[in-house]
């Protein structure tokens, strides 16, 4: 599993944080009850990789019209299905980000802190010397907002208003493409 | 025939005069010369085959659908977006269809550097009008300009800096503005529905959800490949095939052949030049509506820049990059788009007021593609001289949206960096904007990898196409091109390798032109 992690071991800092991320526990669903609560049956995400990606949402999607349990929701299925090596590298990422609160001198984790904290916590992970640090935040807000913004729920915010096929009756130029088997 | 793999288990086998690895720019366009003289050609996808009524238009899907590693892929340390697609038609799925002729002085490059004397405007002009005829290519016409096309061209116009319409491949355009999403109306003129339906028609055929894994070599010469049929809602293997050919072309992609090559013939050179072009976005806030959805996203170019300008004492001066018009979709943008919580969200509001340019930096440190155990991988980090161009192409930028009227420029880094005026460019727009993951960069024409050269020691095949180790083993995309282009590949991919198609066919003895 370590040999996959070179999103983590090629930054500064990063063979420590590698060490670092093996050692932190998996946590359990009494732990973390937020997956079970919102009824999302997961399909690679612990738990606690779930809370901490719908903890991120809460505290990164402000006012923007969508639940933090569907995006999260969403990137779990996401990384089910691309696999490694990115599926991997996001689930260390998220359990440095849940743990490492430590360096800014905060004794909760990144999940129990308030949405207001976790802002101001993942603005120091931005603005890291560390480029560890720089890239861990620019994986998890990029793939939070990106994920946000493709529910139609956040159309009426971006004033977004679909895709063509949705809304007018184009034809399709005919293509003979053979016999398809 | 198209013989969609994940239908399939058990082994297919195949035998033909070529087997073709890939079916974008480089593997459609040869595969449909030699199909066109009578070769029996056999292609070979990863991908999935899609038609038009699969493209929803939904940021998403398509990401999920043909995008490689699902639109989620990156450089190994997260600086470097990569965007490329695998599907039946490879990256002209995905390509806006931008059709640019190699620039002269790059050709002179590769001549005088990797001994491709071969590569003359008159050696390819006959190759590159042949490919300009069958794909409808043309100056975009006036109506496909959206108005962040025509805004860009009045701050150029404004400022006396060079740029025009581009050439684009589609026919009948209707403008809706998502072709990077898969044309869902087949008037994008992609691989997928120019090469690949002729090549089938003509009895090739072409095996989509098929991995090559090995390369099959016998007595120092490549007779076929081999590999996994892939279902494609778990990409796990579900059957193999096997296809026995004359002669065997690599056209991937320049990461796809690059981990194929790391994989069965690791060669020093291989993966050791990754070329990506590095996008660096800037958006402008117009301050009211602005059409940026609609159209095609580059209607426009901005050229005046291509050009390296260099001191008397050889200190860089300015340029080295082009500008693309570029409008994003709302989940890009979201994620492209600087700042965090209610601020974020503040940005986003503005949607539909935004301009966008997109820099293609002539980038003159590549990168690389290797294997980390059994992983492909791959790297960049903008260095030296790049850093300056990416810093001037982001100056640029701001000034011609300026001079079209922009309220405010918007550099989506995460110092959140905003200029409202000229006397602003300078101070607030620096090199720290362009440092790794200092904002979203992505990389989208990947050249290089196994590239084409008189010199065994600094290439991977020879001036014609073919290994310099392994006879009959072609390489015809991306990889095959020696250093970034400076302006969008696809051409000069298509022009390579309907040239190495030519010289296949002639030194085969076959009948016809």
């Amino acid at each position: 599993m370590l040999d996959r992690r070179g999103f983590l071991r090629n930054t500064a800092g990063g063979a420590a944080a590698l060490a670092a991320a093996t050692l932190i526990s998996p946590g359990c669903a009494a732990e973390y009850p937020q997956a079970e609560m919102d009824g999302v049956a997961l399909q690679t995400l612990t738990p606690k990789q779930y809370a901490v990606v719908r903890a991120a949402a809460e505290a990164l999607l402000v006012d923007v019209p969508v639940s933090p349990a569907e995006v999260a929701a969403s990137v779990d299925r996401e990384l089910a299905l691309v696999g490694d090596p990115i599926e991997g590298d996001m689930k260390a990422v998220l359990g440095l980000i849940e743990h490492l609160t430590i360096l800014g001198g905060r004794l909760r984790r990144f999940t129990a802190l308030s949405p207001e904290a976790r802002l101001r916590y993942l603005g120091t992970w931005r603005e890291s010397r560390f480029k560890l640090r720089r890239a861990a935040f620019m994986a998890l807000r990029a793939v939070v907002y990106y994920t946000a913004y493709t529910h139609d729920s956040t159309r009426p915010l971006t004033g977004f208003e679909g895709p063509w096929p949705e809304r007018y009756r184009i034809p399709v130029y005919p293509v003979d493409f053979g016999e398809v088997v | 025939m198209i013989v969609e793999g994940y239908r399939y288990s058990g082994t297919l086998r195949d035998k033909a005069d070529v087997v073709v690895v890939g079916t974008g720019a480089g593997g459609g366009t040869l595969a449909a010369y030699l199909s066109d003289r009578g070769w029996d050609v056999v292609m070979v996808e990863k991908g999935g085959f899609y038609r038009a009524e699969d493209f929803t238009q939904r940021e998403e899907h398509a990401m999920g659908l043909f995008n490689g590693r699902r639109g989620l892929d990156s450089t190994v340390d997260n600086a470097v977006m990569l965007t490329y697609a695998e599907a039946v038609g490879g990256c002209t799925v995905h390509y806006w269809g931008d059709s640019f002729r190699t620039p002269e002085d790059r050709l002179e490059k590769w001549r005088t550097e990797f001994g491709l004397d071969w590569m003359t405007p008159e050696e390819l002009d006959p190759h590159w009008t042949a490919i300009e005829e069958e794909l409808g290519i043309h100056i975009t016409e006036e109506r496909l300009f959206n108005e962040n096309n025509r805004l860009v061209r009045q701050g150029c116009e404004a400022l006396g800096i060079e740029g025009s319409a581009v050439p684009t491949a589609r026919v009948d355009c209707i403008g809706c503005g998502w072709t990077q999403f898969g044309c869902a109306y087949n008037r994008k003129s992609s691989q997928l529905i120019t090469t690949i339906p002729r090549v089938s028609r003509q009895g090739g055929r072409i095996y989509s959800d098929a991995r090559v894994e090995r390369i099959l070599i016998e007595n120092g010469r490549a007779v076929g490949v081999e590999g996994s049929l892939i279902d494609r809602e778990t990409q796990r293997p579900r059957g193999r095939f096997r296809v026995d050919a004359e002669h065997v072309v690599l056209a991937g992609g320049a990461i796809g052949t690059a981990e194929l090559l790391l994989r069965n013939v690791p060669e020093p050179i291989v993966g050791q030049r990754f070329y990506v072009n590095p996008h660096f976005f800037v958006f402008a806030d117009f301050g009211r509506e602005i059409d940026n959805v609609t159209g095609i996203p580059c209607a426009y170019s901005v050229h005046g820049f291509r050009k390296v300008r260099w001191g008397p004492n050889g200190q860089y001066l300015g340029g080295g990059y082009t500008m693309l018009c570029s409008h994003q979709s709302p989940g890009l943008t979201a994620a492209i788009l600087p700042e965090a919580g209610a601020a974020h969200a503040e940005r986003m509001r503005k949607y539909r007021r935004l301009g966008s340019l997109m820099s293609v930096i002539d980038e003159e440190h590549p990168g690389r593609v290797y294997l980390d155990g059994d992983v492909r991988r791959t790297s960049f980090t903008l260095r030296g001289v790049d850093v300056l161009k990416a810093v001037d192409y982001m100056k640029n930028a701001a000034r011609i949206f300026l001079a079209a009227g922009a309220q405010e420029v918007w550099i989506p880094d995460i110092y959140g960096t905003v200029v409202r005026s000229e006397a602003e460019i300078e101070d607030r727009i620096r090199a720290r904007s362009v440092a790794p993951n200092a904002q979203l960069c992505a990389g989208s024409h990947f050249v290089g990898t196994a590239p084409l050269g008189a010199d065994p020691d600094n290439s991977f095949a020879g001036p014609t196409g073919e290994s310099h180790r392994i006879r009959g083993l072609y390489v015809a995309d991306g990889a095959a091109v020696p250093t970034s282009v400076s302006v969008d590949p696809s051409l000069t991919i298509m022009g390579v390798a309907r040239w190495i198609a030519a010289g296949m066919h002639e030194r085969s003895g076959r009948a016809g032109a």
